[in-house]
């Protein structure tokens, strides 16, 4: 209590804030020459420049920071040159319709050169209107830059608009600047032939960055600033902690750990907001503590879990069913389950027997908590006791979750180990 | 108990919005519900009195760690965060405690239940619905703000929405208020909760809309909205369905007071085990018991199993009720389940032999030597049985078994006890009265139609317990005619 806490909830919001936003991290990892911000910046601000036409494609895993990186790179060429240069944003998800995408980009065309944008326009009105658009800013020379978000959702179907801006591109006077993110790396497979060919093979992959360059990322990230609003003791003092924890061996650990799962920098951060958000607010201080429960944390395997958490009966249950499909019968429902848990129930002499409908609930319980699912789509017209069902967990799976169900009974474990 | 603390709040989270109207209808106006009631911003708030972070803890047992991770990952007022994740299996207090989190911290949010909205265009009218505070009435119809279907229509509309709270939020954070009144509306920022999210995924469209909905905050990119989803799957419990065994506790905590006079003792060591070898004969039964839906009130349940154990010795307390079905049915419908049960069980083929008219007959070609084979056969067949279930018929066949069963049945109860052929027009009206009521009740279900003409068939659900039972209470013989390889 006393100064410590305000200094420390800032200091922790402040943290927040950083790995929330991708602009922080990207502006960090791009200034060396030859990173992907600096040859995408050189590609679009040429393409502007020499009033060409062009197209690119951006690809990597998710979390790389690709938007991120292209977020950056149009903030400072729209600074550079104000004027000559309108963004179009499409996304995937959203516009994958052709007619929904050509309708956005009529009204993002007409919101930036003030028109009036009518709902009522059909598809050949706004396709029509965008190479019109093209036409006139390409004889004003004024670029366009389309951004197509989720490339590869823009590939399914037709490729009507793919196709139609592509060619425009190529037939009539414009400068467009075409640049496609995706995060299949194969992206330019999905294109069919026509589109393929007017699209120039230019692409540009994210990779994870290096050791080092992760280690700079981390120091930059959780270093507080000096010169800030907080107080300047405070400031110094934990700067230093986090120097100390980011040198230290197990630390090291921890963040290969992390990197061999999932080496894009988004897992990074998600897990740093972990750490953060585990500080303690009293002392102010982040501590190497924060970060183990926060890898602890991240990597959860619910399944695992899920077992841990079933009761004895609902184990039984899936034992069966482990047997039934070892003894590789092609369909199995809970009938047959019941058959094979009596039998083990009469050679093994176990205590736990419970009635029918227990063991229909039981069965019920693990359907929910998808540990088992049916087979059959159609079949609703039958009882729950008669669809077939399968198992959704391995055996490797169930076997680590009964060693480490506290009291399993020995039987259990036998039976799956044979 | 908690149990009765958590079912009064479940009951005061379902009516959060009548609950705020009447809060603001107190001061505003009276009997004209029409269009004075103003939405508010304070709307967006849980609507009661804030309750403080020990009471939060208090109000849900066992669940401290979850509640202290969840208020750490929201953390203090403004700070942004990732979208969120809860997940646990049903009736694990997911819901009540995220929404009573926010109760406790007084932050705006706008709740939808993916159950309640089950198609993508009510989910985004609702959440505008809600951002825009539009309430809809008898006034505008009952219609929504504005009509959203799209992903990319919602997208607009909620970036448009989102931006006009939060200025709204701005401004009222910016005026200062130091007492806690009702309503209160803490901090710049607004959450988005999806609740039962896992329903998603069962959706037309679910492929596009819930790669959407997770990355909708990657699309809106505004710092200050918060996405939180709550789902059953991918489950990470503690405790089990305190639902389910409610009952059963209840009843079973009666009976491990009862060797304790004075109830107001706590128990020590040596008390506590012998309560529980007191208790531990019964937990067993009790178990087997807990899924049985007591047709009778629990007291007189109660009762019966007291006179029925101070009558006999350790007698198993379910057995005495395995004879009594626990509903009541008429003759005739006793009847009619017992047809479809035997018209399911049975293939077609057989019945000419089954149920000519003298009806004993086949005693007789029961009586082969069993051979290897057809042993092996007889296995076969079982399987089959076990796992085909039970086969389809049809209407007729069922009346006609129906026909011979209760003729069969008046000759061997002596024409007395059954009155079920006053008539055979009226009767037949009648029978196909019952068989939709059946229907209703899920003993008989329609199985596909047949191919051939077309005609829906039937199956029988009855399990062979319940079937044997339903015949013992109208003295039939059910196993004569039943099909045993």
């Amino acid at each position: 209590m006393g100064k410590e806490n305000p200094a420390a909830e800032k200091a922790s919001n402040l943290l927040r804030s950083r790995l929330c936003d991708p602009n922080f991290v990207v502006k960090h990892l791009s200034d060396s020459p030859d990173s992907n911000y600096s040859k995408l910046k050189f590609l679009v601000s040429s393409s502007v420049t020499e009033a060409c036409n062009n197209s690119i494609l951006l690809l990597g895993p998710r979390g790389s920071g690709k938007i991120a990186v292209l977020e950056l790179i149009l903030t400072d060429l729209l600074l550079e040159y104000p004027d000559t240069i309108s963004v179009i944003k499409l996304n995937g998800l959203l516009h994958s319709d052709d007619c929904c995408a050509f309708k956005e980009i009529a009204r993002q065309l007409c919101m930036e050169h003030q028109l009036l944008f009518s709902k009522m326009a059909s598809f050949d009105d706004n396709s029509q209107f965008m190479i019109e658009m093209l036409r006139e800013c390409g004889l004003a020379h004024k670029t366009i830059i389309f951004v197509l978000d989720e490339f590869d959702l823009f590939a399914q179907g037709k490729q009507r608009l793919l196709y139609s801006l592509l060619d425009a591109m190529q037939s009539v006077t414009s400068q467009a600047v075409v640049i496609g993110v995706s995060c299949r790396l194969d992206a330019d497979q999905l294109l069919e032939k026509r589109v393929r060919s007017r699209f120039s093979h230019r692409k540009l992959l994210f990779l994870p960055p290096s050791k080092e360059d992760m280690q700079r990322l981390l120091e930059h990230i959780l270093s507080l600033p000096v010169d800030s609003s907080l107080p300047h003791a405070y400031a110094v003092e934990f700067n230093k902690k986090i120097k100390n924890i980011l040198a230290d061996g197990r630390f090291k650990e921890i963040v290969n750990t992390l990197v061999n799962l999932d080496s894009t920098v988004n897992h990074l951060l998600r897990f740093l907001f972990l750490a953060v958000s585990y500080m303690d607010l009293e002392s102010g201080f982040l501590s190497f503590e924060n970060f183990k429960t926060a890898l602890s944390n991240s990597h959860r395997q619910p399944k695992l879990e899920c077992i841990k958490d079933c009761s004895i009966l609902e184990l039984y249950i899936l034992v069966c069913l482990k047997r039934l499909e070892v003894k590789e019968q092609n369909s199995y429902n809970f009938n047959s389950v019941m058959k094979e848990y009596k039998s083990i129930h009469d050679s093994f002499q176990t205590s736990d027997y419970y009635s029918r409908n227990v063991c229909l609930r039981a069965f019920e319980h693990l359907l929910q908590r998808e540990l088992i699912c049916f087979t059959d789509n159609r079949g609703y017209s039958q009882s729950v006791e008669f669809r077939p069902v399968k198992l959704l967990i391995s055996s490797i799976e169930l076997h680590q979750g009964l060693k480490s169900y506290c009291s399993c009974p020995v039987i259990l474990l036998k039976l799956v180990e044979r | 108990m908690a149990r009765e603390k958590e079912e009064s709040m479940q009951v005061s989270r379902r009516a959060t919005r009548s609950s705020t109207f009447s809060a603001n209808n107190n001061g505003i106006e009276l009997g004209k519900p029409n269009d004075s009631y103003i939405p508010t911003l304070g709307d967006l708030v849980f609507g009661q009195e804030p309750i403080s972070l020990d009471d939060l803890l208090s109000r849900f047992p066992g669940r401290r760690v979850q509640i202290l991770e969840l208020l750490r990952l929201l953390g203090t007022l403004n700070s942004s965060m990732p979208p969120l994740f809860v997940y646990g299996s049903a009736s694990t207090g997911k819901t009540s405690i995220i929404i009573q989190v926010f109760r406790h911290l007084s932050r705006p949010f706008v709740y939808t239940s993916c159950l309640s909205c089950y198609s993508p265009r009510i989910l985004f009218e609702s959440i505008l619905n809600q951002l825009l505070l539009h309430k809809k009435n008898a006034f505008n119809g009952y219609s929504s703000a504005k009509r959203c279907e799209k992903p990319s229509d919602f997208v607009i509309f909620v970036r448009e929405a989102l931006i006009n709270v939060i200025d709204s939020l701005k401004e009222n954070a910016e005026k200062t208020s130091t007492s806690k009144l009702k309503g209160q509306v803490n901090g710049k920022m607004i959450y988005l909760i999806f609740d039962n999210f896992e329903l998603v995924r069962e959706w037309d469209k679910s492929s596009s809309i819930l790669p959407f909905l997770f990355g909708l905050s990657d699309i809106l990119k505004m710092p200050e909205v918060g996405m939180i989803f709550i789902s059953s799957t991918s489950p990470d419990t503690i405790t089990k369905r305190v639902d389910e065994l409610s009952t059963a506790f209840s009843l079973l905590f009666k009976r491990y007071c009862e060797p304790l006079s004075d109830l107001g003792v706590l128990p020590n060591g040596e008390m506590k085990r012998r309560l529980f070898s007191h208790l531990q004969p019964h937990i067993a039964p009790s178990l087997n018991e807990i899924f049985r839906v007591a047709s009778q009130p629990c007291l007189e349940c109660g009762v019966n199993q007291e006179t029925r154990r101070k009558g006999g010795a350790r007698k198993s307390v379910g057995s005495g009720d395995l004879d009594d079905i626990g509903f009541h049915m008429s003759t005739s419908a006793k009847y009619l389940l017992v047809s479809a049960f035997l018209a399911s069980r049975n293939p077609a083929t057989l019945d000419a032999s089954l149920f000519d008219t003298t009806g004993v007959s086949d005693s007789r070609k029961r009586k082969r030597k069993a051979s290897e084979k057809s042993l092996e056969q007889k296995e076969a067949a079982e399987q089959e049985l076990l796992m085909k279930g039970p086969g389809t018929f049809s209407l007729e066949r069922l009346l006609a078994i129906f026909q011979c069963i209760t003729s069969v049945g008046e000759e061997e109860e002596g024409n007395d006890g059954l009155r079920v052929d006053e008539g055979s027009n009226a009767l037949m009206s009648d029978i196909l009265l019952q068989l939709t009521s059946l229907c209703n009740s899920n003993f008989i279900v329609k199985g596909g139609s047949c191919p051939l003409e077309g005609s829906t068939r039937y199956r029988s659900t009855l399990s062979e317990d319940l079937a044997i039972k339903v015949a013992r209470s109208i003295k039939f013989p059910l196993s004569k005619y039943l099909y045993r390889r």
